[in-house]
């Protein structure tokens, strides 16, 4: 019984794979219709994000923040609650960290545990607050975590612009400097890589190990494959989805955490939402079909097409957009498989009827 | 002969749907196919009717060798299906499901009127009485059902298959749909009725093809035969006969108080102050036509639905508003009434299907045991002979048999003291019914309370020891076993009081 199934894992990879395939040839595509040389750019793209080990650690530290934010929206994926608001949750993580960091009397360590709880309980209870409206109010959870993140990002734009901003500073929106007793280790001396990029890892296997082997894991797992099968289980539905969005909140809470705490030591206007982590996360989610350690590999790809597409910038005359194309062409052709197997299971429904 | 299948083989990879299997129809013949659960016979069908292509033989339809690549090719040489699940559109009228795809037509305009007038001549032609102006919606099932009938014989069908066409149907519109049948047969339609209730087979066909792991075991005629010779030829071995043995009820176990539950809107109740009782060591069967208050009651005495007024007590405890997991607490385990909706989650593996809720024997200090998962759910895939690859199969994989087995493997093995079984064997083969059965006449025996409801009569005149039947929402009349007749228990489906009943 102990057998591992090859074929099946083989087939739940055989997916991603075609739609990253797939991408590549967009991506070619456009390369060649916009005039550049296809295995120039390639490989331009593949020195950016990883051709040494100073750009695999660039790539590494872009693939942090969106590892934990797949992991806080596979939680939620799986549990069948559509999480969309990853972005405002890492948004209000990242400034209740920064704030924590700076206000927190005691040493370094202290200020960091101070503003990892913080950011992660920011994150958790924004989320708690859709899902709370969710149970209470049946209000839709995908329009209000989408719309929430708005508030969440224009709040903490406002706070930063002005009663939080740095006092006699001459940059724009951003808190002052953290002391840099709170910092987080970097991994490796001269590389941005930080310790937030271990702990993101921790996470996927403690999420993998959380979803196969506790009755909680095995109860979200159920709710989101059949709500009514968990519902005549005696599975709480209210219960599990408030726990299920805190946590998966507190994921995105975190991801913002260690962006203030590992790369930019302060809190800016704009540090998540430019480079779209949050948006990246879900795309690695969908990507990995919501599987913990699949999304980690699914974010370090996505991060390294980002990456790469810096050096293509840098080195060749394609722009930096080739990496959104091959991105967005990824993410079509994953959602056609998720409509397609919705197809296939509408028909084997409509088939069972009369099949004896 | 009007049609000869000679040598059907289909195969698909290593699996033999139809090993060399003939068939033929005469017209104006009803012959009917039986046989369990993938013995082949859908297969057969889909053959037939163009669904699917055969891997060897041929087939002859009136006299010419035929290939049917799509069901218009079928429907083109006559042949006309009627399926379990009905294909009409709810929203429109009568005559428009009817004429459907050869519309009258008036110019470019769909002529309704003459649509109209076209159904009622072909309904007065065939003896199938239809209004053609009525909203499909508002049609009881039987009527659905014969509009399905007028459907393909208007689309010149002479040979009709019919798909277990008795399954949702009331006993009178069982007993009318046999009927029609003998009678347009005389008008020189053909059917072929696939079915595996044996009294209806035997009481209007006039051949019976019995298949069995995808070959021909044989065919009789309906005169020559019984019910008894017939399950053996299906199942391939004798039968056990088994008798429920007289237990005295104990103590009550669930009772269900004055219950009321409206409808979403305010509308008449869909449970009008239903009372009922279930003791220690009794099955109590609620028959009734579905639709009638059966769901609601099952989801009341779950934990699924809310009451509006009344009480639900469960071994003694008054467990009414309480969640689902608090009646399983209090002693419950449900055999679901749709083992998809309800009752799994198809794209899980079959060990996380077979510990919903049972965690706390399965699990300790909040983590899941798999080695206990493993041994326990490796015996019950054993006792109910569940046929799986293997525990981590995706349980859409599972036949719908297999599945149920698996199900109600799942809820007998705790050994609670209320057992709900819910169209317990809804779909599965005769020995797997049996085995069911057998298990739920052990735990009456052993002194477990279960509320049995069944949309098949004999299942409930089989197993229970009182029958209550459900009409409108309210307990139409009781009946204890030794009293109980079909005949009985019919009228008081079909709305007849209980006072009437001799």
């Amino acid at each position: 019984m102990k057998r591992i199934n090859w074929t099946a894992y083989a087939q739940s990879l055989a997916a991603p794979l075609l739609a990253i395939g797939v991408g590549l040839l967009v991506g070619a595509i456009a390369i060649w219709a916009v005039g550049g040389s296809v295995g120039t750019t390639y490989a331009e793209m593949w020195k950016g994000a990883f051709g040494s080990f100073y750009f695999t650690a660039s790539t590494l530290t872009r693939a942090t923040p969106i590892i934990l934010t797949a992991l806080g929206v596979s939680l939620a994926f799986r549990a069948g609650f559509f999480n969309l608001g990853a972005e405002g949750q890492m948004v209000f993580g990242a400034l209740a960290a920064a704030l924590a960091a700076l206000y927190v009397p005691g040493p370094g360590p202290v200020k960091m545990l101070a503003a990892v709880a913080a950011g992660m309980l920011a994150g958790g209870l924004w989320s708690l607050l859709a899902g709370w409206l969710d149970t209470r109010f049946r209000m839709n959870l995908l329009i209000t975590t989408l719309l929430l993140n708005y508030i969440a990002v224009y709040t903490a734009g406002y706070l930063v612009a002005f009663p939080l901003k740095e006092k006699g500073g001459t940059g724009g929106a951003q808190t002052a400097m953290l002391d840099n007793s709170a910092w987080l280790p970097k991994l490796f001396a001269d590389t941005t890589l930080h310790a937030g990029f271990i702990v993101a890892i921790a996470a996927a296997v403690l999420l993998a190990l959380f979803l196969t082997f506790t009755t909680k894991g095995y109860e979200i797992r159920m709710l989101g494959s059949n709500p009514l099968f968990a519902a005549y289980g005696g599975v709480k539905r209210g219960q599990l989805m408030l726990v299920s969005m805190l946590l998966s909140g507190a994921l995105a809470g975190l991801a913002g955490t260690f962006e203030v705490l590992g790369t930019q030591y302060r809190y800016i206007d704009n540090m998540l939402t430019s480079p779209g982590y949050a948006w990246s996360g879900i795309m690695a989610t969908l990507l990995a079909g919501s599987n913990p350690i699949g999304s980690v590999l699914a974010a370090i790809l996505l991060a390294a097409l980002q990456t790469g597409g810096m050096g293509v910038e840098r080195n060749t005359e394609v722009p930096l957009e080739i990496s959104s194309v091959i991105q967005s062409s990824l993410i079509l052709f994953v959602s056609a498989r998720i409509t397609f197997s919705f197809i296939k299971w509408r028909k084997a429904r409509a088939a069972n009827g009369n099949a004896a | 002969m009007l049609l000869q299948m000679e040598g059907i083989t289909k195969r698909y990879g290593s699996l033999i749907a139809n090993d060399r299997v003939d068939f033929s129809l005469q017209e104006g013949e009803v012959h009917a196919l039986v046989g369990e659960n993938g013995a082949g016979k859908s297969t057969l069908m889909r053959i037939l009717y163009g669904e699917e292509q055969p891997s060897e033989g041929r087939i002859i339809v009136g006299g010419r060798e035929r290939v049917f690549a799509t069901p218009s090719d079928a429907i083109a040489a006559g042949i006309g299906m009627v399926h379990q699940h009905f294909m009409l559109f709810p929203s429109f009228t009568v005559a428009e499901n009817i004429v459907i795809g050869r519309e009258p037509k008036a110019g470019v305009k769909f002529d309704r009127k003459a649509a109209a007038e076209h159904v009622k001549t072909l309904s007065e032609k065939f003896g199938m009485p239809v209004d053609p102006w009525a909203k499909v919606a508002d049609c009881p099932v039987g009527v659905q059902q014969r509009i399905e009938i007028l459907k393909v014989l208007n689309q010149g069908a002479k040979i009709i298959i019919l798909d277990e066409p008795t399954g949702a149907l009331t006993p009178l519109e069982v007993e009318w749909l046999l009927k029609a049948i003998k009678r347009l047969a005389k008008q020189g339609i053909s059917f072929i009725l696939i079915s595996h209730k044996l009294n209806e087979v035997l009481g209007s066909a006039d051949r019976i093809t019995v298949l069995r792991d995808g070959k021909v075991i044989g065919s009789v005629k309906a005169s020559d035969t019984d019910a008894a010779a017939l399950s053996r030829m299906m199942v391939g071995r004798e039968l056990a006969k088994f008798e429920r043995k007289p237990v005295v009820p104990g103590e009550a176990i669930l009772t269900v108080d004055n219950v009321t539950v409206l409808g979403d809107r305010g509308t008449k109740p869909l449970l009008d102050r239903v009372s009922l009782t279930v003791r220690a060591g009794e099955i109590v069967g609620i028959a009734g036509v579905s639709g009638n208050g059966q769901s609601e009651l099952l989801q009341v005495v779950s934990g699924l639905r809310r009451v509006h007024s009344g009480k639900v007590t469960l071994g003694g405890k008054d467990v009414t508003g309480l969640s689902a997991g608090e009646f399983r607490r209090a002693g419950l385990a449900h055999i679901p009434e749709d083992r998809y909706l309800w009752g799994s989650a198809k794209e899980e593996s079959v060990a996380d299907n077979a510990i919903m809720g049972h965690l706390a024997s399965f699990s300790k200090g909040g983590i899941l045991r798999k080695r206990t998962i493993r041994e326990k759910v490796g015996r019950w895939i054993d006792a109910f002979r569940v046929k799986t690859g293997s525990l981590e199969t995706k349980a859409k994989h599972l036949s719908g048999g297999n599945m149920q087995k698996l199900i109600v493997a799942r809820e007998m093995a705790h050994g609670t003291p209320f057992v709900i079984a819910a169209e317990p064997t809804r779909g599965v083969d005769i020995g797997a019914m049996e085995t069911i059965h057998e298990a739920l006449l052990k735990r009456r025996d052993e002194g477990g309370a279960i509320l049995l409801v069944s949309s098949e009569l004999s299942e409930i005149l089989k197993l229970s020891d009182r029958i209550l039947v459900l009409y409108e929402g309210r307990v139409a009349g009781e009946l204890s076993a030794g009293d109980a007749t079909e005949e009985k228990i019919s009228f008081l489906m079909a709305g007849g009081s209980g006072n009437e009943t001799h």
